[in-house]
């Protein structure tokens, strides 16, 4: 669609004919020796058409965007452009002021106007890149906008993402086992009972405070696993117990925050709450070359059932990273019957883009 | 009076240690009940309601080796179950299986009063209103719309856990089937029907009136008469093969 033609600028673009109307019209009235009536009779319609007839420039500006390596080449190509509308033009002026001579009766419009001709056309050249420049102008000035625009709803979806995956963290379940437990304990423990609903306040305050982050270091995400394990080893009692791996250097390493977080509790609900026995969860982290690589692995019963909703944590993580880390970022499932590993790989740092 | 002074023998049966003390403590506010067993997880619990015989189950869903429906389904729905999970979403299938309650964890006091209300009620209906067909208990125990995934035998106080995809065929011996699964023979109360209908049929074809066979084992298909054949499995067990059996057989393969 003509960004001119189409869009309700119309009326704006012909407003901007007008002075060069007017400019014509004085012009070959005082300097062409011509009659006022002549003069209007030639220049207004020739002019009204011109307009119209230059607005073909914007399919050329399409086909050739504005590059500055190719400039000349640009500015040549509507140069001619211009001469073979301008040509065109005026043969058709040359019909027009044939009809105007007989209408005033007078044979001097068509000399006049053969006299003036290459006045006319160099005058027709120059609108026409003149008109070049300010579809070229539109044009970027669209470009920009629709970037803005494009800017903009990438942030709104990232912000969006970020919330989802912020509240779907905090799996409902976890807190009303949780909330169970501390039921329990007010009567047997009530010691127990507070230091539970501090270990659970811990879990939520830091999950809602680091979530909204766009990177926290891997020390924080640590901590942010060790407050949810510490509820769960409420719960699990001595039927879940923690071996951590961590290399010191890794430990100060940017990472997006709550992507422990959701191989911890997977951990935890698909593999050792399966167990009678419980089990070990070992978490371990490592630089690795340029990057970093962390390690959630759980044992689990052979034959027991999958539950279902399994997955859906690790899809949600593979997806961010993704959107964050493109290719750089890996998340490797090692499975056996009895264990189950996740690996994730990822850039050390927040210059992963370079 | 002596229907008044009764008391309800109650089977406490979930894997976290914290949860069935909550439920022992409420508990203690009802004199008229006896906790008879604690189990922490599916296998203890259908050993456990074999010795004691409890009048009523409180029961978790997600636990280890066997899951509250499968619990049940292994004890034939003959007890009363009041269901207590965190996990909302198992509610429709509890009713399904007839379960007395549906408790939301974490579990108010008031609320396990009126379903021990309505167990007591359920109860004194006596022992006919709790047997439920143990066709709608299997069937709810499967979770979803999925097929079923693993065969449960109680024998005696033990219980046999067959993954489908060990099991070689299904016999069907009157009200029972006869499952084979290396090389072993289990009996389980249901029919072929019933236990067909919860296979994959795309996994499970019905050979024979009388026979379901995992195709996966299937080694040849022999002529033994006119219209007659038998399937040689790859253990090298004969089994017969109908006319209809066979067209099932030919279409699926």
């Amino acid at each position: 669609m003509h960004p001119i033609l189409f869009r309700g600028r119309l009326p704006i673009y012909l407003a901007a004919w007008v002075p060069v109307a007017g400019l014509l019209v004085v012009l070959s009235a005082l300097a062409g020796g011509r009659g006022w009536p002549e003069a209007l009779a030639l220049c207004v319609p020739l002019t009204l058409a011109y307009a119209f007839l230059c607005l073909w420039s914007w399919w050329l500006c399409r086909a050739m965007p504005l590059e500055w390596a190719r400039l000349l080449r640009i500015a040549t190509a509507h140069t001619l452009a211009g001469a073979a509308t301008s040509a065109a033009w005026l043969g058709a002026g040359r019909v027009w002021t044939a009809g105007l001579a007989r209408a005033l009766r007078d044979p001097g419009v068509v000399l006049r106007y053969q006299r003036d001709l290459p006045l006319f056309f160099a005058f027709g050249v120059l609108l026409f890149v003149l008109v070049s420049c300010v579809q070229y102008l539109l044009i970027s000035f669209e470009a920009s906008r629709a970037a803005e625009r494009r800017a903009l709803e990438l942030e709104v979806h990232a912000r969006e993402a970020r919330l989802r995956a912020l509240t779907a963290q905090i799996n409902p379940h976890f807190l009303y086992n949780s909330l169970n437990s501390v039921s329990a304990l007010t009567a047997t423990d009530p010691a127990a009972a507070r230091r539970m609903c501090l270990l659970l306040a811990d879990f939520l305050r830091s999950t809602l405070r680091l979530g909204g982050r766009e990177e926290i270091p891997l020390r924080d995400e640590l901590a942010l696993a060790d407050a949810f394990l510490a509820v769960e080893q409420v719960r699990f009692g001595a039927r879940l117990a923690l071996e951590q791996d961590l290399e010191g250097a890794a430990l100060d390493c940017p990472v997006p925050p709550l992507i422990l977080q959701p191989l911890v509790e997977n951990a935890i609900v698909h593999g050792i709450a399966g167990l009678v026995e419980g089990g070990t969860l070992r978490i371990a982290a490592r630089r690795l070359g340029a990057g970093i690589e962390l390690a959630v692995t759980n044992p689990r019963d052979p034959e027991g059932r999958r539950v279902p909703g399994q997955g859906v944590g690790l899809s949600t993580l593979r997806a961010r990273l993704a959107a964050r880390f493109g290719t750089q970022a890996q998340v490797e499932v090692r499975e056996a019957p009895e264990r189950f590993e996740v690996r994730l790989r990822l850039p050390a740092g927040s210059d992963h883009g370079a | 009076m002596e229907r008044e002074a009764r008391t309800i023998r109650v089977m406490i049966v979930d894997d976290e240690e914290l949860a069935r003390s909550l439920l022992r403590e409420l508990l203690a506010a009802h004199p008229e009940l006896r906790i008879v067993a604690e189990c922490a997880n599916g296998f203890e619990a259908v050993r456990a309601a074999a010795e004691t015989q409890p009048d009523l189950l409180l029961l978790d869903i997600q636990m280890p080796k066997l899951d509250g429906f499968e619990v049940l389904e292994l004890l034939g729905g003959q007890i009363p179950a009041i269901f207590v999970t965190a996990y909302d979403e198992h509610a429709l299938r509890a009713f399904e299986v007839h379960a007395v309650d549906y408790l939301l964890k974490p579990v108010s006091p008031e609320r396990l009063a009126e379903a021990l209300s309505r167990a007591r009620a359920r109860l004194a209906q006596g022992a006919r209103a709790a047997l439920l067909p143990l066709r709608e208990i299997a069937a709810a125990a499967r979770p979803g719309p999925r097929f079923l995934e693993r065969i449960l035998i109680r024998d005696e106080s033990r219980v046999h856990v067959l993954p489908v995809g060990t099991v070689d065929s299904i016999e069907a011996q009157d009200d029972y089937i006869a499952v084979r699964a290396g090389g072993k023979s289990f009996l389980k109360q249901q029919t072929l029907a019933e236990i067909e209908a919860l296979l994959d049929p795309a996994r499970f074809v019905r050979i024979h009136r009388s026979y379901l066979l995992n195709v996966e084992r299937l080694a040849r298909i022999e002529l033994y008469a006119k219209d007659s054949r038998i399937a040689i499995l790859k253990d090298g067990t004969k089994l017969p093969v109908s006319r209809a059996g066979y067209a099932r057989l030919k279409e699926l393969l």
